[in-house]
């Protein structure tokens, strides 16, 4: 189903297409552009030319690769609901908060009525797409997720905070629409940490996607699956992007319980490990994944975001896995 | 916002229910200033072999200090060391029993928090301490009553992976209860008043109730003369609220944002334990309406056993920024003056 969606769109992609779910890690050139910049050491622009430089980097090396549908890396960002949260008003930067370890981010805290004030995202797609000529996926953080990342002062319950970042998320993925972006992916990571609040994810989701002409995939990590399973296949979204591998293939049983009915971007390699795994180790797993999904509905990727591995690392997982789908594809 | 007209009959209260503050676990370990982030700098220097082992324990004493500080100046009457050493609420003690190798990142339930996992590879035991050496640290440094803080047994087993020579879930659920137990009494031994035992796990898998209940008991029958808190948080409470009233803790510290329930259960049924109220959310940034935390204190403690009831927020602090989360401090003290009728 989701596949004559493509083709209607013009996207004609070889079976098990590949892709990656949206971050990779910054060159160092970089790491010390956006350190120069927060001392006030170099001028924006300066900045700016730095992330293109990196997001030409990984357009041509993900197209060296062979990948399929493409990502610009996510080179401007820092974290994926203050970045957004920046752009948006009715935010202001809270205080660190930790995050695991000795990691540490600023959560944003929600002080007025939030509002979309002009395209966040759409100048560096388009930038990124302009260096390609095969599909970049435009990616933003979900309502539901922005709403769950984020203090709220202002509106009196979290369904008031996630319906109206909903109306304004859309905005955004209107404005990638009109830009020409054909395949969109509304980030979710906070979906599976609270299943009674599932319905309002979905009616969320709804309210940002419904009735626009595009392909829709949503990123969903680290959660608790099993109790928002089948339940999360109401999301208003074409392709479920998951972390297949560092749960163990642990879904697959879900998915032999209660047919999954969407297309997958089925992760292939863990990306919290140093190491890339084993070839057979990942053909392993994408080998039972085919055993019960149909492969027309089969994307391969690797399980989230590349950011925390070095460049050389993330390169060689993704290679990994690109040369993985096409042992498949071709046999 | 912080009108107290209405709070008369709520004063009236005072001469038989003491109420007091309490932190309810963690602190932040970072803040903005250059000082308050001298762990996280420290740490990071560690990593690329530029600073000592000894050289990040330092820094850790110093944000311990900084942390009984805040708390001692925002009035509250019963304190921690923050938890400002531990890693995450899991690994830290499974990391310190033998028989468990700590792995990878899980989201801590429903929290943006990650911890790293045990995995349970043969029968767990505890060879040596697990806080006690950073209780008596904090006591020596403290003006005000520090109280330890430990995982319970059954959320370190849900939260664990077991491997094939761990034994089934009830034998790794005692072993930790043993080990658990062990702690509480050498932390009773070194002058702790109150011990908190935190089991998140037990709202969130209700069916493992029986079982975990079972090791709970094992663990208060440890306690001595110190009085022992359950902690139980990021859930509902009110289905368990009975059920609770029959186990061998002394005080039931309870999550009050997930549910409006839990208090008109406890205004209905009443209780014979002290309560920890976590009225405040632990893990927003917004100050509740103080007239409103009053009348919800009043109406439940009219119903429970006369005595302490505490005071304090939904979970531990460290979900908030450090500024905030001193703002919740001072504002549990403020609630509290308001409540025993000390606001002019």
């Amino acid at each position: 189903m989701s596949r004559s969606k493509l083709r209607h769109l013009g996207i004609d992609l070889p079976l098990l297409p590949t892709t990656s779910v949206g971050s990779f890690p910054k060159p160092d050139y970089l790491v010390k552009a956006r350190a120069d910049f927060n001392q006030g050491k170099i001028r924006a622009v300066d900045l700016e030319e730095a992330e293109k430089q990196a997001i030409e980097f990984w357009i041509g090396k993900q197209e060296e690769l062979g990948v399929d549908v493409l990502v610009d890396g996510e080179m401007y960002r820092g974290d994926m609901v203050a970045y957004f949260a920046d752009q948006l008003s009715g935010f202001e930067q809270g205080g660190l908060v930790r995050s695991y370890g000795n990691r540490y981010y600023h959560k944003p805290i929600i002080v007025g009525e939030v509002k979309w004030k002009g395209p966040i995202t759409v100048k560096w797609w388009r930038y990124a797409q302009g260096l390609t000529s095969k599909p970049v996926k435009g990616i933003v953080t979900g309502a539901y997720t922005l709403m769950d990342w984020s203090f709220n002062e202002f509106y009196a319950t979290r369904r008031h905070a996630c319906l109206a970042l909903a109306k304004e998320v859309r905005k955004e993925v209107e404005a990638l629409i009109r830009a020409g972006c054909k395949v969109i992916q509304i980030d979710e990571p906070a979906i599976s940490a609270r299943p009674d609040e599932l319905p309002l994810a979905i009616e969320a989701m709804q309210t940002t996607t419904q009735d626009f002409e595009a392909y829709f995939i949503t990123h969903i990590c680290y959660g608790d699956f099993a109790s928002i399973y089948p339940g999360m296949l109401d999301l208003a979204v074409d392709n479920f992007d998951l972390e297949m591998s560092n749960s163990g293939l642990d879904m697959l049983r879900l998915f032999r319980k209660k047919a999954f009915t969407k297309d997958i971007s089925y992760g292939v390699v863990d990306v919290h490990s140093h190491f890339v795994e084993e070839r057979s180790t990942v053909e392993e797993r994408l080998k039972k994944g085919l055993e019960i999904l149909p492969r027309e509905n089969v994307w391969v990727d690797p399980d989230c975001g590349l950011k925390t591995r070095t460049v050389d690392e993330a390169i060689a997982k993704l290679r990994m896995a690109v040369s993985v789908a096409r042992i498949f594809r071709e046999a | 916002m912080n009108d107290t007209s209405n709070v008369s009959s709520t004063a009236k209260l005072a001469p038989t229910m003491k109420l007091l503050t309490l932190n309810h676990g963690s602190y932040p370990r970072i803040g903005n200033s250059p000082e308050e982030q001298l762990l996280r700098r420290t740490i990071a220097l560690r990593d690329r072999g530029e600073k000592s082992d000894a050289e990040v324990r330092v820094a850790e004493d110093h944000m311990v200090v900084l942390a009984l500080q805040e708390q001692e100046d925002a009035g509250i009457d019963i304190i921690t060391d923050g938890l400002v050493r531990w890693n995450d609420p899991i690994s830290h003690l499974a990391g310190k029993l033998r028989g468990i190798r700590i792995d990878g990142l899980l989201r801590f339930f429903d929290t943006n928090f990650y911890f790293r996992q045990p995995v349970i590879e043969e029968k767990i035991a505890r060879s040596r301490p697990l806080v006690v050496d950073e209780f008596r640290w904090a006591v020596e440094r403290s003006h005000r009553p520090v109280k330890p803080v430990l995982t319970g047994p059954y959320t370190l087993t849900r939260l664990s992976l077991r491997q094939a020579g761990a034994g089934d879930i009830e034998s790794v659920v005692m072993s930790f209860a043993e080990a658990l137990g062990a702690e509480v009494a050498e932390l009773g031994a070194a002058g702790a008043r109150m011990i908190q035992i935190d089991e998140p796990a037990l709202l969130s898998c209700p069916a493992d109730r029986r079982l975990a209940c079972a090791a709970l008991k094992f663990v208060a029958a440890q306690k001595g003369r110190a009085e022992l808190a359950l902690a139980l948080y990021f859930a509902d409470a009110a289905p368990l609220y009975a059920t609770l009233q029959d186990l061998a803790f002394d005080i039931l510290i309870l999550d009050f944002t997930y549910s409006s329930k839990l208090a008109q259960v406890i205004e209905s049924e009443g209780g014979i334990k002290q309560l920890g109220l976590g009225l405040l959310d632990g893990r927003n940034t917004r100050l509740e309406d103080q007239t409103a935390v009053l009348h919800q204190l009043e109406a439940m403690l009219r119903q429970v056993k006369p005595g302490h009831a505490y005071l304090t927020t939904s979970c531990g602090l460290e979900y908030l920024p450090r500024d905030r989360a001193r703002l919740k401090l001072r504002h549990l003290t403020s609630i509290k003056r308001a409540f025993l009728g000390e606001v002019g």
